[in-house]
Parts: C-alpha cells; sequence; structure tokens
C-alpha cells in the first residue's frame, strides 16, 4: 500500500536524521579542540562571534604552552653528562639524558610499559586459569574478579601510602604497576584461552614441549586476535588515568592529565594553551583509531563479555 | 668425527647447536606436577594483584579506624643486603580512634553534599545515556549499510579523547560567552549559565560524561543488536507485530543481559567520576555544586591530610557501589560473571 | 481458509549486474485445504516462494492472491498466515503459554481468558499440556516443535506455512512427525504450503507436489503423476529412491544403442523419429535380473534385508538396479538384467523433456490381478514411494 511505503519513508528519514545529528554532536567538540588550538585566547572567549575557522596562533600557543615552568609538555633534547675518561677522549654513555621527557613521551612511555607489561601478565594468568587445575583455583579467580566491581579511584589513599612507604613515589613504576595485574584483562585471557583446544597442548606435550613453550608457542599466537583487543583497553586505560599519577608523580614524571590539569590554574585558566596540549594528546590516538577502528571495536566488545 | 645426527651428515649448525644444550638443560631439570605449572604461571600477576590490588583494600579498611596524616620517617622494616638496601618507612601519628570516622560522616555536610552530587548525576545521566545508546543502536542497526562502519566510528570517537583534554573543551564551551551559548542564542533561546548556576553546572558533567561514554555504550549494544536472529522478528511479523511491538517483545527482551551489563557498568563508571568535576569546578563552577564523592574523598586525603577519615569515607563508598551493583544485578535477573 | 494463487511470480535480489535471480515466473494454483509441498535441491527457491508467500519477501513481479484477495502489496502480518520456521523461532524469554499465545494477543481483540482456552486447547491437541509454563530452551527438539506448531494452529490463519520444520529431528522422530503433521491437517482442513528438501517427506505428505529446480517450477501433480510421468528428465531424476538410472544412446530406426553393448528393440518407436540420440531411464525398480539379457559388470552388493541393491557398470557407465534378496552377484561377476519397455523412459538429449514416460495406464488394483507384470511394477511404486 503505498501509504505503508510513505510511513517506511518518514521513519527512514527520521533515522538518517538521528544518526546525524549524532554524529554531529559528536564531532562538534572534537572539532572545536582543534580550531581552538589554532586561536588567540581573546578570539574564541568572545560571545559575540566565536570563530568557526581555525585561526593561526597554533605554534604561538604551542610555545606559550612550552614556556611554561611548571609543565613540560613536549620534550626536548637534553645534554648528556655521564662520562667514561679514557684520556685523549672520553665516551659518554648516559643515552638516557638525550632527551627530556615531556608529558607526552611520558604518558606514551608509561602506557606502552604498562601495556606490554601488562599483557604478559595477564596471558600467562589468564593461560594458567584457563589450562590448569590447582588447589585454590576458583577462590583466587573470584576474587579477582570481585575487584572489577570496585572503582579503581578508590584504592588511591592505600596506594599512595604503600608507595611512600616503598619509596616509589614520584616513580613511574608507581603507575605501571599496581594495575598491571589488571582483573579485566585476566578475565578475558582466561575466557579467550579456554577456546584452545586440549588436544592441541596435550599432542605438543606428547611431542616434548615445556609448558612454558606451550604457552609461548601454541597459545600466544592463537590468541592474537584477543591480545591485540586487549592491548587497546589496557593502553586506553593507562593513558587516561588521572587521579591516581595526580597524587604520585611530581614535576618533571607529569603526564599528559596531570600536566593539563597543571593549566587549569584558580584563578586563570589558561585556555590557548590547553587547547594546544589537548589538540597534541587527542590526534595521535584519532589517527589511531581510525586505523585500528576493527580492533577498537573489537577491544570494547572484549570488554562486554557476558556468560 | 662422529656427529650426534647420523641422519642429516651434516655438521649441526650453531642454532641447532644452541637448541641442543637447551634441550639438555631442560632435560635434567624436575618436571612439575601439574599443579605448581599453574602457580608459576599465576605468579607474577598474582603478587602484583596481591600487593597492590589486594592487600591495598585490606590496608584501607584497616586505616579507617585510625587517625594519620601521611607517610613518617620512621623506619619500620630495613632490608640491607649489600646490594641495595630497602627502607620501609612509618606512618607518621598513627592513632587508633575507633570508629569516630565512621561517626563523623553523619554530621559531614559537604559529604553528604558530595554524595547528593554523585547521586544526582547518577540519577540523570545513566538513564539517559542507556536510552541514547539503545536509540543510536537501534538506529545503526536498521540495514544502512555502507553508512553503518562510518557513524558507528564517528561516534564512538570520543572514548579515545583523553578524559582531561575533554573535559577542559567542555569547560570552555559551556563557558558564558562560550560556543554553546552562542548557538543557543543565535536561535533565540536565553543564554544558560552553565557554569555559574549549581543545577547547571552538574547538567554540563551529565551532558560531558553523556557526549563521552554513549558511543561507547552503543557499540556494544549493536553487538548485542545483531546477535538476535532475524528470525525471531520474522515470527513476530507473522504473528502480527507492528514496528514498536517488535521493539518491545523481542528486541528489548533479547538485550536484557547486555543493557544490565551497560547499567551496571555506567552506574560504576559514575561513582569514579573524578576528572570531569575536577576541571569543570577548578574552571569556577559554584562552590561544592559538583563535588562528586571521589572528589572529595581526594581533597579531603590530599589536601586536608585527613587520611584515616578518608579511608572511612572510601570504605563506604565501596560499601554503597556493591550494593548498588548487587541490586542491580538482581533485578536484572542475570548473575555477573 | 482459502486458496492461494501465484501468478507470474518473481523474485530477484539485488539490482543491476549483481541481480540474483531467485523465482522465475512460477504459476501455481493451490486449492483451499490442500497440502501442497513444495521440493527441491537446495537453490532452487523453494524457501524464497514460500517467504514471498508468506510477505517476508516483496515480490519483484507477480502476483499473490488468496482466494480473490490480492495481497501481494500487504506486508506480512496483513495476510492472515501462520509459519513454522526450520529452527523454531521460538520466543526464548517467553513461556510456551505465552509463545502460542502472543499471536492472538497481538492480532485480535479476544480477552486473556479466551486466549488462554484456546492456548490450552492447541496444546492438548499437540500432547504439550504439561509444558505450558516451560521456556523454549528446557525442551527438546520434538517439543519445541510442536510448540512452534500450536503456535500457528491457534491463530486459525487463512494458510500454514511451513519451511522445512522437521530437517532439524532425528530419523526417528522425524517419521513419528511426518504422519502426525498430515492427520492434524487433514483434521485442521487449512491449505497448506510445505516447503522440503526431502524427496521422499514430499512423496508421502503431500496432496500434490510442486518440483521446483533453478528458480523455475518443473512440475505440478501427485506423488505419483510426479512419478510416473515426470515433465522432464530433472523431475524423473529428482522423485525415486535410489535415483532412475538415465544414460545416452544412439537411434537407428527403432533400435536404440548404450554403452556397454546395451541395445533395445521399441516395438513404438514414435517418441524418438527424428532424433539421432536419445536420453534412456530405467527406475532401479524396474530391473531384473535375468539369463538372456544385456550383460554388466557387477561391482559392491547392499544387502537391504527385503531386497538388494546392486550396484554395476555398464560400459563407462554407472547403473543401480534393486533386486531379489536371493540374488548376491559378487563383485566383478558379470550379470544380465531385462526390463519391460512400459517401464522405460525416453527423454529429449537437448532439453530434456520427456519423451516417453511409465505409461501402463492407470495402477492397478492391488490382489485382485492376474496379470504379473502389473504386480510387479504395483510394487516397485510402493517400494519407490518409501
Amino acid at each position: 500500500m503505498r501509504e505503508e511505503t510513505r510511513r517506511e519513508a518518514v521513519w527512514q528519514f527520521l533515522t538518517y536524521a538521528f544518526i546525524l545529528l549524532g554524529a554531529i554532536l559528536t564531532l562538534v567538540p572534537l572539532y572545536w579542540i582543534f580550531v581552538a588550538s589554532t586561536l588567540k585566547e581573546s578570539q574564541f572567549l568572545s560571545s559575540t562571534s566565536p570563530r568557526l575557522a581555525p585561526g593561526d596562533s597554533f605554534f604561538a600557543n604551542f610555545q606559550s604552552l612550552q614556556a611554561r615552568e611548571n609543565v613540560q609538555f613536549v620534550g626536548h633534547v637534553g645534554e648528556m653528562t655521564h662520562y667514561i675518561d679514557l684520556g685523549p677522549f672520553y665516551i659518554a654513555y648516559d643515552f638516557w639524558n638525550l632527551w627530556n621527557m615531556g608529558a607526552i613521551e611520558s604518558s606514551i612511555f608509561v602506557a606502552g610499559v604498562y601495556t606490554l607489561l601488562s599483557l604478559l601478565l595477564c596471558s600467562m594468568a589468564g593461560f594458567a586459569f584457563a589450562k590448569y587445575e590447582f588447589r585454590f583455583k576458583k577462590p583466587i579467580f573470584y576474587a579477582i574478579l570481585a575487584t572489577l566491581i570496585l572503582p579503581i579511584q578508590l584504592l588511591v589513599i592505600p596506594l599512595f601510602l604503600l608507595m611512600s612507604q616503598l619509596g616509589l613515589t614520584n616513580n613511574y613504576w608507581a603507575i605501571i604497576l599496581p594495575w598491571a595485574a589488571n582483573p579485566l584483562g585476566i578475565f578475558l585471557m582466561r575466557q579467550n584461552m579456554r577456546s584452545i583446544p586440549d588436544a592441541l597442548l596435550e599432542s605438543a606435550r606428547m611431542d616434548g614441549a615445556t609448558e612454558f613453550q606451550l604457552f609461548y608457542k601454541i597459545a600466544l599466537p592463537t590468541m592474537k586476535s584477543s591480545l591485540a583487543a586487549l592491548s587497546i583497553i589496557l593502553f586506553l586505560f593507562q593513558w587516561n588515568l588521572f587521579l591516581f599519577p595526580l597524587v604520585i608523580l611530581d614535576q618533571g614524571k607529569y603526564t599528559i592529565p596531570v600536566a593539563i590539569n597543571q593549566l587549569v590554574g584558580a584563578q586563570r585558566v589558561y585556555y590557548d594553551q590547553i587547547m594546544v596540549a589537548a589538540t597534541l594528546s587527542i590526534i595521535p590516538i584519532f589517527i589511531l583509531f581510525l586505523f585500528l577502528q576493527k580492533q577498537f571495536v573489537s577491544g570494547i566488545l572484549a570488554g562486554s563479555v557476558k556468560e | 668425527m662422529a656427529t650426534r645426527d647420523s641422519l642429516s651428515g651434516t655438521e649441526p649448525s650453531f642454532r641447532d647447536r644452541v637448541r641442543f644444550a637447551r634441550q639438555s638443560v631442560g632435560e635434567r631439570l624436575p618436571t612439575p606436577g601439574e599443579g605448581i605449572v599453574g602457580y608459576l604461571f599465576l605468579l607474577p600477576a598474582f603478587l602484583l594483584f596481591g600487593i597492590f590490588l589486594a592487600f591495598p583494600i585490606v590496608y584501607t579498611f584497616y586505616l579507617s579506624f585510625f587517625r594519620f596524616e601521611g607517610v613518617g620517617n620512621d623506619t619500620l622494616l630495613w632490608i640491607d643486603t649489600g646490594f641495595f638496601s630497602y627502607r620501609l618507612t612509618s606512618i607518621a601519628d598513627l592513632r587508633f580512634i575507633g570508629l569516630e570516622n565512621y561517626i563523623a560522616m553523619f554530621s559531614d555536610t559537604l559529604f553528604h553534599q558530595a554524595l547528593f552530587n554523585t547521586t544526582f548525576i547518577l540519577v540523570v545521566q545513566v538513564p539517559l545515556m542507556v536510552a541514547l545508546a539503545l536509540l543510536f543502536a537501534v538506529a545503526l542497526d536498521a540495514s544502512f549499510v555502507r553508512l553503518r562502519g562510518v557513524f558507528r566510528t564517528v561516534l564512538a570517537l570520543p572514548v579515545s579523547a583523553n578524559l582531561v583534554a575533554y573535559s577542559t573543551v567542555f569547560l570552555l564551551m559551556m563557558q558564558d560567552a562560550g560556543l554553546i551559548n552562542y548557538v543557543l542564542t543565535s536561535i533565540g533561546l536565553p543564554a544558560i549559565p552553565w557554569l555559574t548556576s549549581s543545577f547547571w553546572s552538574r547538567m554540563t558533567i551529565v551532558g560531558a560524561v553523556t557526549w563521552r561514554w554513549t558511543g561507547y555504550n552503543m557499540i556494544i549494544l549493536l553487538a548485542g543488536l545483531q546477535n538476535i536472529p532475524q528470525q525471531l522478528y520474522e515470527a513476530a511479523e507473522i504473528d502480527g507485530a507492528t514496528r514498536i511491538q517488535k521493539f518491545r517483545y523481542v528486541t528489548v527482551p533479547q538485550l536484557r543481559p547486555v543493557l544490565l551489563f551497560v547499567f551496571v557498568t555506567s552506574t560504576i563508571g559514575t561513582f569514579k567520576l573524578f576528572s570531569e568535576p575536577v576541571i569543570i569546578n577548578g574552571g569556577g563552577a559554584p562552590l561544592d555544586s559538583t563535588i562528586t564523592i571521589v572528589q572529595y574523598i581526594y581533597q579531603t586525603a590530599f589536601i586536608d591530610f585527613r587520611l584515616g577519615y578518608a579511608s572511612a569515607l572510601t570504605y563506604v563508598l565501596i560499601g554503597v557501589v556493591s550494593v548498588l551493583s548487587a541490586i542491580q544485578l538482581n533485578v536484572g535477573g542475570e548473575s555477573d560473571a | 481458509m482459502s486458496g492461494i494463487t501465484l501468478d507470474t511470480v518473481r523474485k530477484e535480489f539485488g539490482s543491476g549486474e549483481e541481480a540474483v535471480l531467485a523465482v522465475e515466473d512460477v504459476d501455481l494454483e493451490i486449492e483451499d485445504g490442500e497440502f501442497l509441498v513444495l521440493v527441491g535441491p537446495s537453490g532452487c527457491g523453494k524457501t524464497t516462494t514460500l517467504r514471498c508467500i508468506a510477505g517476508l519477501e516483496d515480490v519483484t513481479s507477480g502476483r499473490i492472491l488468496f482466494g480473490d484477495r490480492d495481497v501481494t502489496e500487504f506486508r506480512a502480518r496483513e495476510r492472515d498466515v501462520a509459519m513454522v520456521f526450520q529452527n523454531y523461532a521460538l520466543y526464548p524469554h517467553m513461556d510456551v503459554r505465552d509463545n502460542i499465545g502472543f499471536g492472538l494477543k497481538l492480532s485480535t481483540q479476544q480477552s486473556a481468558a479466551e486466549i488462554d482456552q484456546q492456548v490450552e486447547d492447541v496444546a492438548a491437541m499437540l500432547g504439550i499440556s504439561d509444558l505450558l509454563d516451560d521456556k523454549p530452551k528446557e525442551l527438546s527438539g520434538g517439543q519445541q516443535q510442536r510448540v512452534a506448531l500450536g503456535r500457528a494452529i491457534v491463530r486459525d490463519p487463512a494458510a500454514f506455512l511451513m519451511d522445512e520444520p522437521l530437517s532439524n529431528l532425528d530419523a526417528k522422530l522425524r517419521s513419528q512427525m511426518r504422519t502426525e503433521l498430515q492427520t492434524l491437517q487433514h483434521d485442521l482442513d487449512v491449505t497448506t504450503v510445505y516447503v522440503t528438501h526431502d524427496q521422499t517427506e514430499a512423496m508421502a505428505m503431500g496432496d500434490r507436489i510442486a518440483v521446483m529446480n533453478d528458480g523455475r517450477l518443473q512440475q505440478v501433480g501427485t506423488a505419483e503423476e510426479v512419478y510416473r510421468s515426470p515433465v522432464n528428465e530433472f523431475v524423473a531424476d529428482f522423485i525415486g529412491s535410489p535415483s532412475i538410472n538415465v544414460f545416452d544412446a544412439t537411434v537407428d530406426g527403432s533400435r536404440l544403442d548404450g554403452p556397454g553393448g546395451f541395445t533395445y528393440h521399441l516395438s513404438d518407436a514414435s517418441p524418438v523419429e527424428g532424433l539421432d540420440t536419445v536420453r534412456v531411464g530405467i527406475r532401479p525398480e524396474d530391473i531384473t535380473l535375468v539369463d538372456d539379457g544385456i550383460p554388466m559388470v557387477a561391482n559392491v552388493l547392499e544387502p537391504m534385508g527385503n531386497e538388494n541393491f546392486l550396484y554395476t557398470t555398464l560400459g563407462d557407465h554407472d547403473i543401480t538396479a534393486r533386486i531379489d534378496p536371493t540374488k548376491r552377484p559378487q563383485p566383478d561377476e558379470t550379470v544380465e538384467f531385462a526390463f519391460e519397455e512400459s517401464a522405460l523412459y525416453l527423454f529429449d538429449p537437448d532439453t530434456g523433456d520427456a519423451l516417453k514416460t511409465k505409461d501402463d495406464g492407470e495402477i492397478p488394483d492391488r490382489g485382485a490381478d492376474t496379470n504379473a507384470r502389473s504386480s510387479e511394477t504395483d510394487e516397485a511404486l510402493e517400494e519407490a514411494v518409501e
């Protein structure tokens, strides 16, 4: 009936409009970050005409960002100061001083190391839970699961104390270690490893492989896509950590969230610098996201696996 | 020359010799029993988990009965092996005060305010976001093929934006003279005091969090939708169901576990809110109208240095979240994991 | 309750260059109350045709009529049909009672009590009364089947549409349900269109069978018609188990020469007039082993109890025969066979159309005959239909 198809068309139009609206609303703030980073503060704080087109003050803003004393956003080249004196010449060996890390490098470093470490630990633990039997397996697993419900922010106080007592304050390891055994990661790895056929492992055992070889040569390669999805979850998790690094880290070792927070002063918010910083920290991830869409989505979905 | 393997007839290569060496070492090691291997694999993760996740939970509970202000200089424990030395310092001014911390909570108005704020945001934001995510998921599911991937990506982008960064953008946009008000005034609506009114500043946070997480939850719901067998819809069609009836009798019941998951995780997420209120509050939001619980705990612990009290607060929060999750799971009728 | 007419129904998927023609110009008239089986190999378009009748697919061109009503433009929910799906499609979150009553709840104004009553009546009819409060996942396949059936029956629709409903059941349950379905349909007297790929099922169940291949309707007729007088080689091959033996033969007047020294003289050469070659068809059940017939080499013998299946080679061609259980040729033994000319099929080598089919006229009465030949073909027919 023609009336029916008319109604269908209306539904379709509404649906499209709805989705489009959502897409626009989603993109506006992102676009705005970019635009604002290229404008002088005065230009985008007035209500008479917020510009929508990008300006040209990006580098100016960037420089004022870098000029700040308490925050170092992007690192700069440093100097090697440790030498071995061999008489006629000397050899410098402290390569780590070549580059003073700024906030961006810190974040990348911390997130990267964390992801690798956590991947290893979680996959080992997941493998243990999936393929081995041992006493207390169930209770330990449930204990780990129970922590999933906890908001992690709540552990900040005891962790801070612990880190202080261990002398780990202002140290990257203080942020990397606590969640290296990520309960979500362990859960996911266990779920996925369960699907490895036992027969495969047993035949490898009969061929004389050690248990670790089973893990390294059979389990891990099979889990490649799960590992990819998990690494995205882990990376994003660490990248976005704010509360705990805020507490633990001091100047010189800030990660991006903490660094940006410094720019939100009590008296004055340095918008132009913030926007530059925001742009710099968001854009790389976006590009990553665009290229790795599929993995991102499967990462999100992996985190929602239900039994 | 007698070689190890007379079959190949050639000299074993370097790599082969390394392998042989590894094998002979492996042969000499004792074969661990099944149970032990499992433990071994678990060990590193378990160690870290125990020290940094499990222990702190207990530690917090213990500390909530005390009053103290930080780490002191006295040494609790000293390990010196010649290679390295290790010092475990004590906690400063540790004083046992029993349940005093918990009692103090009842008269702490700021705490109550924080509770109220968090609850307010929870009640408004979570249903709003889940409903939006569901609508978007249903819209995207309706077979517009090529564009679906594009829209899905776009709507999910906000999740990858840096937490603090995006909070600052919202701070910027919500200024009295900012972008949002500009749009409103140009349509003819009055400008809204987003950051200066206590009600509206909370709505700002609601808006920011919704913007960030709707796409993420939409992806999860979309996957759930696509798992619903097409034939169920066909059977419903034949039974006489209209579009809305299909949604009510097929889609929603089938989505129940996924919806529940999204609800629970969003609720837990709301209790974790810290970055957004900090930035937006720090940017001049009216006093205390947007303080969330975690923010308050942070303030108590690291600005006021009342760590014992903060520990007690933490424990109460843990309790609240657990109870809420348990209620939701029971009502939802499914058991988690 | 009405008949169904398909008028030049055509269904294309996709468009332009990638269009796939699933159903091509199907004309079909189904009588009111008839049990029509749509049968054919996978991908022949039978399920698509069924879905077009249901309204789950729009036809690209053509019309569909229920009685006098043109329902072509109607949505599925406006056509008053009920469908039983291959995997039952029961609503997992509703119990059996709600599953069955769902259609009534949505499309009628009946009160809850009335619906309940009807649901219970139908449940009693199908023997599932004690399952009414269970959820689908607690039921066995056969029980779920019945619930799906109940859901369809309770709506008292203009037509039942069934899409291979028995193929997910184990063999024993399947034959049991087959007879139940037939009885049910007969009692309820509702027009039924039943899709299956199993020709045995088709032969056993339908009032009439519609054979489809490659989107086209090949033949519509009763089981006997389709078996005895297939309209082309495809239908002859599809119906009957084991399949008919077909091979090429050259025509020389009234003599046919085939592989392996096969020679046959036709008494009536009119079907092959003007042709150089022809396709010869002989059903396995029409082959008898004799002492002075056409020679072929035995390969494999399968004892079936009441008969034996013999697989042989005639020249370069494989022949299957159903023979007396007492005869047990050894592998590589040469045996000789013969058949009645009336049981011979001849097909056009280019078009596949049937030139000659089994033509003993009417089916002879059982028991009251002295003609040995008739009772032989009679038996063969009975066995072939199994």
